[in-house]
């Protein structure tokens, strides 16, 4: 009887023990992660600050080029934040850049914006604080915005394959109507501008230009007065990247989309779907991850002063023409 | 020394020591986590100040854009100092996470102290327009610190989410490690304490136990205490005493049994002396009486008469002496065998007397007048009462040496077992058949002699029955 108490008597107490001991452990184990001052972070503030600015934050197009750019920042020991505004809200737009000028970034990539305030902000205050400025994706006159190149693609070029594939699927007669917004910005006149050079040389091809703001609303009421207006519209290039699904939407809604040519810039995954629903005939596909890439190499470099000056002209980066059927 | 002090002490130390280290930890912990919510707050404050910083320098420029004074542009150029002092200090707060916007942070404010020193210089230059443009632009990058100042917070929030919950689950265990060890210590010192205190109260106990017998007069069981204290001592000092206790106690029970055994013999010595002198009219002159007979009878010629008288003599001489001496084996077989001859001229050929003696044991001592008795009671028995006569053999031997065996057996009617049982215990025969005796002494006094003269209680046998004799035998150690 004894021994049995002092054998439960042990066990009880070599349970305590146990559990007393792993509590202890578990408080002693759980190291309180103080998110003190790294020397890693103080070794950040001697890197350099590299600022991407952009007006469609979080679009596919523009996630692609935070990929390549903060992948390229890593590789450089640059540090890089994305700052941008959804659904181009301007006036944000052109706080972030002061914000990134006043904060005294080494350098601003900016989706350009052909606009008299942002050109001040480049032109006036970078420039004065000597602060160097890319353009990416969507360029801006060299001139007015003192910007030190352009990293993207060559929206002239893309321009004239668009419209040579479309005269390759149409033929050479018909009209053409060409959806722009109607805050004509320099990327979309470059594309117009090389659509309306290959279209020239065919006279029997008829251009309609037709411009509307960005928000759903006027688009589909451009878009239905056009059909209304034009009835004999074979062909329409959305010119601006967003036009192209609500486009379709409209005509669906009166006839089929088949016997209508439509082309398209930027391979969003709506315009993709499209494509590969051959609603859209052609798009042009751009490479955004590198253009995040290369303006984040051509930054540095031109900040370590290994790429002195930088071109001008701007850094092209790969268009392609994607076609319905091909694409995979 | 003080061993159940010592016992007590160093519980009540392992106790205090205990609790000293749970406090200490408790409290280490306690200030630990008060440290980091601290340094936090401090964070928090100190991005706080910075936004307030900012906002007084606008508001000193504004006073001295609008009165431009000495004093208000020291004040102005107050504010300022403090500001860049502030972002100095502000850049502690540097993280993994917002070393980015820290930075950015730290040159707006440079920023806006230059927007603002050259609005001033503007202003100075009376350029009022620039001025006042600066002074806007001022204003636009304080309100981005102002936002800047949030989304370091927010940033904070973000950083030390993991930290906050760390700290929360680890409050969590810290009162789950106290409720645990709550329960442990409680555990523990309970049976340390019920080992402890049967440590010391176990030996009082048997300490109390063995008292108890002591006191109900056991002085026989051991006490026996196994503990490494006082108790124990007390216990070997108890046992001690217990042992003395108990060679008293036997010591009195030996001296009151001598004492009582001394009393007996003197009692009997009393006895048989009084006896003697009731025989002892005139001894001289009985000796010298039966002396001038002897030798009248042999003078006469008769031989035989003389010598019968010189043994009656021999015999009365030999019972007058001191009874409380002890003699030898020797001195009784011969007065046995004097009064044996006085006897057979009495019976002639109706006594039988066969004596084997082995000579080697007749040194040995015994109470004076302890044959003689035994020989004549059988005489008396077996022989007077039996016209025919009868046999009494006599003999002494021994077989291991060590005890001498003096047989006297006869062929009387012999006795009955209680008969023989009353001789052995000693009780007086009556008074008839003592009287029969010449010497005036009884069996019974012989045994009691024997016994207190030997210590022995079996050192007589009486061997009998009805119609089968009687055998007497006596059992007498040689040293």
């Amino acid at each position: 009887m004894r021994q049995l108490a002092i054998a439960a008597l042990s066990i009880g107490f070599l349970i305590l023990f146990y559990f007393t001991l792993h509590a202890a452990y578990k408080l002693f184990a759980s190291d309180l992660p103080v998110p003190g001052q790294e020397l890693a972070a103080e070794a950040d503030s001697r890197a350099y600050r590299l600022v991407v600015i952009t007006q469609e934050l979080d679009t596919p197009f523009w996630l692609q080029v935070k990929k390549g750019a903060l992948s390229a920042a890593a590789q450089r020991g640059a540090s890089l934040e994305m700052w941008g505004t959804y659904s181009s809200d301007r006036k944000e737009f052109l706080k972030q850049i002061e914000i990134a000028i006043a904060s005294k970034v080494d350098g601003i990539i900016v989706q350009g914006l052909n606009t008299p305030e942002f050109t001040y902000l480049t032109k006036i205050k970078a420039a004065g604080s000597g602060i160097p400025i890319l353009t990416v994706a969507n360029d801006v006159p060299m001139n007015d915005s003192l910007r030190r190149t352009y990293v993207g693609s060559d929206h002239l070029a893309a321009g004239r394959m668009i419209a040579r594939q479309l005269i390759e699927d149409m033929g050479s007669s018909g009209k053409v109507v060409l959806m722009v917004s109607d805050r004509q910005e320099d990327y979309q006149r470059s594309r117009l501008k090389g659509i309306l050079e290959v279209l020239k040389a065919y006279p029997q091809v008829k251009t309609e230009i037709v411009a509307s703001g960005d928000e759903k609303d006027a688009v589909v009421s451009a878009t239905d007065d056009l059909l209304n207006t034009q009835p004999d519209a074979k062909a329409f290039i959305a010119v601006a990247a967003n036009h192209a699904s609500i486009i379709i939407q409209e005509i669906e809604k009166r006839s089929r989309v088949e016997p209508y040519y439509i082309y398209a810039f930027d391979d969003s995954p709506e315009t993709m779907t499209l494509l590969k629903q051959s609603k859209i005939d052609a798009l042009v596909a751009q490479s955004p991850e590198l253009m995040g890439e290369l303006s984040v190499k051509l930054m540095t470099e031109w900040l370590d002063g290994k790429v002195v000056p930088l071109n001008p002209d701007g850094y092209f980066t790969q268009v392609r023409v994607l076609r319905a059927g091909e694409a995979e | 020394m003080n061993s159940i002090q010592r016992k007590i002490m160093s519980l009540s130390v392992i106790v205090l020591f205990i609790m000293a280290i749970i406090w200490v930890v408790l409290t280490y912990y306690n200030q630990k986590t008060q440290e980091q919510y601290n340094e936090v707050l401090q964070r928090y404050l100190r991005m706080n100040e910075m936004t307030n910083l900012s906002q007084q320098t606008i508001a000193s420029l504004n006073v001295y854009l609008l009165q431009p004074t000495a004093n208000t542009l020291d004040a102005f150029h107050v504010t300022t100092e403090r500001i860049l002092q502030a972002n100095n200090e502000i850049a502690k707060l540097r993280t993994a996470d917002n070393g980015f916007t820290l930075t950015n942070y730290m040159h707006m404010i440079e920023s806006l102290v230059e927007a603002e020193n050259r609005s001033v210089m503007f202003h100075d230059q009376k350029n009022n327009e620039f001025s006042a443009a600066r002074f806007e632009e001022a204003t636009r990058i304080h309100n981005y610190i102002v936002e800047t100042t949030l989304s370091l917070i927010d940033k904070d929030l973000k950083t030390y989410d993991h930290f906050y919950r760390s700290i929360m689950a680890q409050s969590t265990e810290l009162k789950r490690l106290g409720v645990w060890l709550l329960t442990f210590i409680t555990v523990t010192l309970l049976l340390f304490a019920y080992w402890f205190s049967r440590s010391i109260t176990m030996p009082i106990h048997k300490l109390t136990v063995a008292a108890r017998e002591l006191a109900r007069g056991k002085f026989e069981q051991r006490i026996e205490v196994h503990s490494n204290d006082e108790i124990s001592f007390l216990a070997r000092t108890f046992d001690r005493m217990r042992i003395n206790i108990n060679d008293l106690i036997s010591e009195i029970h030996r001296t009151a049994q001598l004492e009582l055994e001394l009393k007996e013999s003197k009692l009997l010595l009393k006895e048989s002396q009084l006896r003697s002198l009731q025989s002892q009219i005139n001894p001289h002159f009985l000796f010298n009486t039966l002396d001038t007979l002897s030798k009248k009878a042999y003078l006469e010629g008769s031989l035989e008469t003389s010598d019968l008288i010189a043994n009656v003599a021999g015999l009365l001489r030999y019972n007058l002496r001191r009874l409380d001496r002890s003699v030898t084996l020797r001195e009784e077989v011969n007065v046995v065998l004097k009064y044996i001859e006085i006897q057979q001229a009495r019976f002639a050929d109706r006594l039988r007397f066969v004596q084997q003696v082995d000579e080697r044991w007749l040194h040995v001592h015994l109470p004076c007048l302890t044959l003689q008795p035994i020989i004549e009671n059988a005489v008396i028995h077996a022989v007077e009462p039996l016209e025919e006569g009868g046999t009494i053999v006599f003999r002494i031997l021994s077989e291991d040496g060590e005890r001498v065996r003096i047989e006297i057996e006869d062929s009387g009617a012999g006795m009955a077992p209680e008969q023989v049982q009353r001789m052995l215990e000693e009780q007086p025969q009556e008074r008839g058949n003592a009287q029969g005796h010449s010497t005036g002494i009884g069996f019974s006094n012989v045994v009691k002699r024997l016994r207190l003269f030997t210590g022995v209680e079996d050192v007589l046998e009486i061997d009998s029955g009805l119609q089968q004799g009687t055998k007497v035998t006596l059992k007498i150690p040689v040293a």
